[in-house]
């Protein structure tokens, strides 16, 4: 807590600090921002560039501000300065900052708010330096250059994927006499393996009602059943289509069924896991770096497909170029070479529980090598779905968690429930649209 | 605001030195009245910052269309307040289902802060062995931060491997009890954790309290024959009214501005039914940038509140 809060106000102190740098400097110019970038490195003059992130917790404390310094030590005329704070503080800030002319240079966000920053003109159009930076769409995993795309514009480059996964507790399997080398793939294989652990009094999946894994199973699971969440402009909700309906019942049914317990707290079924009460759970990526994990006997998979396709939700982080007041175009310049330098030297991002999204940085041999637990993940890319892109986006997808938690609690059946949200989230999708315009 | 009500300190002295002021006269008063005025001023500064300055600043905010997307805001009247009452409007059924779930907290809730914290006090204004002790034992959750009781409880509440359930089952009781995930045991919970975690401080006030009523009252009621009861009611009720209205009313306003209990422990579930409109507010202002409208929901919150809290200073004022 304390060690959180005080990471915070340190963040805020240099964020004011550096606003207040930046506004001193950076006054003169009018500059629109965005011009003059090419692949090669930065030429220009001494710069200084302020990096917002909200890299917090885990590895990445350490690991960004080593990497931001072996930046700077290789680029005598760049000084990157590291702005760590929480992603809630980021989009609180942002909106002011930037308007006030005192934001970041260069920022990274998760793929369901660049929209909604893009929507609020806070970023540069980042098509010419993408193009002047050598990157293409082929560059990343498929679909991913999209999801930080916007309204025809590609306003973010992609950093890292964090897909979701199978993670099994082999101790619990082989205690119901199932051979943990055995992982289901398919629904008959999954649905087999959890009738096996309750015969042997043992609920296998705890399915929650709650964001995180609730959430993203349903969502990998709507799209497994070949569904979508929203229509193709984002004006209209579709999860609760046949597809959407199919996917929420599958999931009350492990509870009906009794494969899952009823009322699974937050977080309850990822503790259950540790704890060796059931088998399986479907999680994230960034779970990989749980120390709990260490004492466990314990594989990660591919989500098993119960749908009639292959489907896994996937996040995902972007660099973003700020489009200050009076933004310096050199110090955009600064960052687009500082955001090709970190794709780069991504690999060890891994540490972090995060994929790097550079495809020759993540399909390198070696970092499968040096993270093994990863594979899995790397080989449901080409199958995974990206966050909706489209401002405000995360209000309506909040109502999902809702129709879920209605559904598993009994509140609801899973087609109304999934009516409700539906409704209630069109007319959000409505007032995204009044509220942001275009 | 309304926490300006009298702070049990002893009132039988302070007649004579106030007489002897006012009786002063000269050049003197004014000059103590700017001495008064400078020593307010860092306070007033502040006040003036962030309390009033921001009161007003949302309260135009509330009759615009303001948003921070675009460089002009216009005025929009009382739209914002329509469209809260206008059923089949965005907000509408959020917007009261969350005032409902404050409702239902508050009154839950504010019973349980009122009177057990006076019996606590009761108990701890007897001549006990460790009475400090215990003093410090029942105020010591009070200095935590509600993310840590939160988060402590959390753990303790889980449905599955909470320690709660644990023990229930030790004795005989149900196992799957759903403490954080389904009405009516959230209400449970969200009660429990908050009279466990606050009910220090309102015994430490109504304690300071009863060490201020006078014990020749007692001694006088006791010639008169009066009980332990009627005690109880006859003087020391009377003798803690204004304490009594100081904590009643603090503890109402803490009661309805309930926020972090629920986004911690049950995140406004099951569906949104323990979403209270705080936590609705401060979503629809901070997360989803509909300022205006939680400009105008953070104004009818006031409206109710200064009107619960105007009612219970009259029904415990001093009858003439």
């Amino acid at each position: 807590m304390k060690e959180g809060f005080a990471r915070r106000a340190i963040a805020v102190t240099l964020a004011v600090g550096m606003g207040v740098a930046l506004a001193g400097c950076g006054s003169g110019a009018a500059s629109s921002g965005g011009g003059a970038v090419s692949g090669a490195d930065y030429t220009g003059p001494d710069v200084t560039i302020s990096f917002w992130n909200g890299w917090t917790g885990g590895a990445a404390p350490v690991l960004v501000p080593k990497l931001v310094e072996k930046f700077n030590a290789e680029h005598p005329n760049i000084v990157v300065k590291n702005v760590p704070m929480e992603w809630g503080d980021i989009s609180k800030k942002m909106p002011l900052a930037i308007k006030a002319g005192k934001g970041p240079d260069v920022a990274v966000a998760h793929g369901d708010d660049v929209a909604t920053y893009a929507a609020q003109g806070l970023l540069l159009e980042a098509d010419a330096i993408i193009d002047d930076l050598g990157y293409t769409a082929d560059d990343f995993p498929e679909g991913l250059m999209d999801a930080g795309a916007y309204s025809g514009s590609q306003y973010g480059i992609p950093w890292s994927v964090t897909p979701l996964g199978l993670y099994v507790n082999n101790d619990v399997l082989k205690s119901a006499g199932i051979d943990p080398a055995v992982v289901p793939t398919d629904k008959d294989g999954y649905m087999a393996a959890l009738e096996t652990l309750k015969a042997a009094g043992i609920q296998g999946e705890w399915v929650d009602g709650y964001v995180f894994t609730g959430t993203f199973e349903f969502q990998s699971l709507l799209w497994q059943f070949g569904g979508d969440l929203y229509n193709d402009d984002v004006t209209k909700a579709t999860f609760n289509s046949e597809a959407g309906v199919q996917a929420l019942t599958h999931m009350t049914d492990l509870v009906d069924q009794g494969y899952s317990p009823a009322n699974v707290a937050q977080d309850g079924n990822i503790k259950g896991l540790l704890s060796g009460q059931t088998a399986y759970n479907w999680n994230g990526v960034w779970q990989t770096t749980n120390e709990a994990f260490d004492a466990l006997d314990w594989t990660a998979a591919a989500v098993p497909q119960i749908g009639t396709e292959k489907a896994v939700w996937s996040s995902s982080t972007h660099w973003m170029f700020m489009n200050n007041k009076g933004q310096d175009a050199n110090k955009t310049s600064a960052a687009a070479t500082f955001v090709k330098w970190m794709n780069e030297n991504s690999s060890g991002w891994a540490e972090t529980g995060e994929l790097p999204a550079a495809n020759d940085v993540r399909n390198d041999p070696a970092l499968v090598e040096a993270y093994p637990n990863l594979a899995t993940f790397i080989d449901e890319l080409p199958y995974a779905h990206y966050e909706t892109s489209a401002p405000g986006i995360a209000a309506a997808n909040a109502l999902i968690t809702t129709a879920l938690n209605e559904a598993l609690t009994g509140k609801k059946t899973p087609t109304a429930a999934l009516d409700d949200a539906a409704k209630q989230a069109d007319a959000i999708l409505a007032q995204n649209e009044a509220k942001y315009g275009d | 605001m309304t926490s300006l009500a009298p702070l049990p300190t002893a009132p039988v002295a302070s007649v004579s030195p106030t007489g002897r002021r006012v009786s002063a006269g000269g050049s003197g008063p004014r000059r103590r009245t700017w001495t008064a005025y400078a020593f307010l001023a860092p306070f007033l500064v502040l006040f003036l910052t962030f309390v009033i300055g921001p009161a007003v600043f949302g309260l135009w905010i509330s009759v615009t269309d303001w948003s921070p997307y675009k460089s002009e805001q216009s005025f929009i009247g009382l739209q914002n307040y329509v469209d809260l009452v206008t059923p089949g409007s965005v907000f509408f059924g959020d917007f009261w289902q969350s005032l409902g779930a404050t409702g239902i907290f508050t009154l839950a809730s504010v019973p349980f802060l009122l009177i057990i914290p006076l019996g606590v006090a009761l108990l701890l204004n007897q001549r006990i062995a460790g009475g400090t002790a215990f003093r410090a034992i029942f105020f010591a959750p009070y200095v935590l931060g509600v993310a840590v009781i939160g988060v402590i409880w959390k753990y303790m509440l889980d449905t599955q491997s909470g320690m709660l359930n644990h023990l229930l089952g030790l004795i005989g009781l149900p196992t799957d009890i759903p403490w954080t995930v389904d009405v009516p045991w959230a209400w449970v919970s969200l009660v429990g954790v908050t009279v466990w975690w606050t009910l220090g401080f309102n015994a430490v006030i109504l304690l300071a309290g009863l060490k201020g009523i006078n014990t020749d009252l007692y001694e006088a009621a006791s010639l008169d024959g009066a009980g332990a009861i009627r005690k109880f009611w006859s003087v020391t009720l009377p003798g803690l009214r204004p304490v009594m209205l100081f904590v009643s009313t603090t503890t109402i306003l803490a009661s309805a501005n309930m926020f972090g209990q629920s986004y911690i422990l049950t995140k406004g579930g099951p569906a949104n039914q323990t979403r209270t409109a705080i936590m609705y507010i401060s979503d629809q202002g901070l997360s989803q940038n509909n300022m205006a409208a939680a400009a105008a929901m953070s104004y009818v919150l006031f409206a109710f509140l200064a009107i619960i809290s105007v009612i219970n200073f009259r029904l415990q004022r001093d009858k003439p």
